[in-house]
């Protein structure tokens, strides 16, 4: 695993039945403990500048898929430190060969935290104070695609 | 299974300490073998971290776990857990669900050989208060935990001190109910007396005497043996080791001192936290004469 969120590996597109439906990449999770699905608060995605809006992000954990909407109740599936989760974005055609600038955010909460600052988690903007066990909520890199 | 049969204070390590390498640089193993070119004996892992596939692990991990802990003689000490009542962000757990969830860390850490448990209450403010249910919900998982001898400790840290509220609330629940089941973790944090020019200081923060611990030994089942700064000549130069191993040795204190360090710095690339907790394990080893 890589120590960058964003990691190297597994940036390609997404190949259905010989047609490109889509891309994914796989991000890390830069906290010290793993978290349950229902604690994930996920962002914005931006590739090349096009804004993805959270809704239209299918997050991978342990290889299920599942949707924003599905992660908010779910309090038994971990996402393990040690095992990066895959976001798979659809798009038509997919992403073309080359450089691509993606950035995104997310982050998560925690029982143990003053409720006022879970309150006011923001995956879209760094926290007051950068605390680096719970890592940077926006995360940037510049991928390729073959 | 590994057996360290020595009374008194022992060394142990805490896992959350490798925090920064865990899964890049350090595998699980490669942590357990740290602790044996140590010497220490005990280890903390914290459940959501260190199992995989947490909180269901495949008997293979569970076998790969007792495996470890033969090879490196390790004794499974502590572990650590939380009670995530906030998990949900549109409502919290109630009490049952919240009780349900201490019960499986329970039954998995009595699984994985481990007899106590550093319990994290979830807090309901910036004074970090627990929430008010926390008697129910302990009171609910008792019966599991007595009949697993299972002891569950909520960590005293920093800027809570040993005379305050909250271990006054922990030692009356004890006391009334007279659980063997339910106790303290004391991280030695509570004794820092040692501050750097200009460093921020929590301004609710007392440092406790050594002494102050007295009171407290019968429900202390395990420490954090928090350090912050490890000199060159092995020294700890924020808080007052060798008498507070003094203060524990004369009354006759028994269980694991388990390293934690908490320095931001380890997330600075190419730190090795190995050789901080070497640094500190040199100076434990002289202070116990282990």
């Amino acid at each position: 695993m890589e120590r960058e969120v964003i990691q190297s590996v597994g940036f390609r597109n997404i190949k259905k039945d010989g047609e490109i439906t889509g891309f994914q990449f796989k991000v890390r999770l830069p906290y010290y403990r793993g978290i349950f699905l229902s604690q994930i608060r996920p962002g914005t995605l931006f590739i090349d500048g096009e804004k993805i809006e959270k809704e239209n992000i299918i997050w991978n954990i342990k290889g299920e898929d599942y949707t924003l909407e599905e992660m908010k109740d779910d309090y038994t599936t971990q996402w393990d430190v040690t095992a990066p989760a895959v976001l798979k974005v659809k798009k038509a055609g997919g992403l073309a060969q080359g450089y691509h600038d993606l950035k995104y955010g997310f982050c998560f909460t925690s029982s143990y935290m003053p409720p006022i600052i879970q309150d006011h988690l923001d995956p879209d903007a760094e926290s007051m104070v950068f605390m680096p066990e719970f890592g940077h909520h926006v995360n940037e890199r510049r991928l390729l695609i073959v | 299974m590994y057996h360290y049969d020595r009374k008194g204070p022992k060394r142990g390590v805490a896992l959350y300490s490798y925090s920064a390498e865990f899964g890049m640089t350090k595998t699980l193993e490669d942590c357990f073998e740290d602790l044996y070119d140590m010497g220490a004996h005990g280890i903390e892992i914290l459940a959501n971290t260190h199992i995989e596939n947490y909180p269901y692990p495949t008997d293979a991990w569970v076998e790969k776990w007792f495996r470890l802990c033969d090879k490196y003689e390790i004794v499974p000490v502590e572990y650590g857990n939380w009670i995530d009542s906030h998990v949900l962000g549109h409502r919290d757990l109630t009490t049952h669900e919240s009780a349900e969830m201490l019960k499986r860390d329970i039954r998995l850490a009595h699984r994985l050989g481990f007899t106590v448990m550093r319990t994290k209450m979830p807090v309901i403010n910036d004074l970090l208060e627990p929430v008010k249910n926390w008697r129910e919900i302990i009171t609910e998982a008792l019966p599991l935990a007595e009949e697993l001898n299972m002891k569950m400790c909520p960590e005293i840290h920093t800027p809570s001190n040993l005379k305050g509220k909250l271990v006054t609330d922990f030692v009356e629940f004890i006391e009334k109910t007279g659980t063997k089941n339910f106790g303290l973790n004391i991280d030695f944090s509570v004794f820092r007396t040692g501050f750097s020019e200009g460093e921020w200081r929590d301004p609710l923060y007392t440092p406790n005497e050594p002494e102050d611990i007295i009171p407290l030994l019968p429900y202390i089942y395990c420490c954090h043996a928090k350090f912050i700064n490890m000199s060159d000549d092995f020294r700890e130069t924020t808080i007052p080791y060798p008498e507070i191993i003094k203060v524990m040795q004369e009354h006759g204190w028994d269980g694991y001192l388990l390293s934690e360090y908490e320095g931001a710095d380890k997330y600075d690339y190419g730190y090795e936290v190995g050789q901080t907790l070497r640094k500190q394990h040199i100076m434990l080893k002289n202070l116990l004469g282990d």
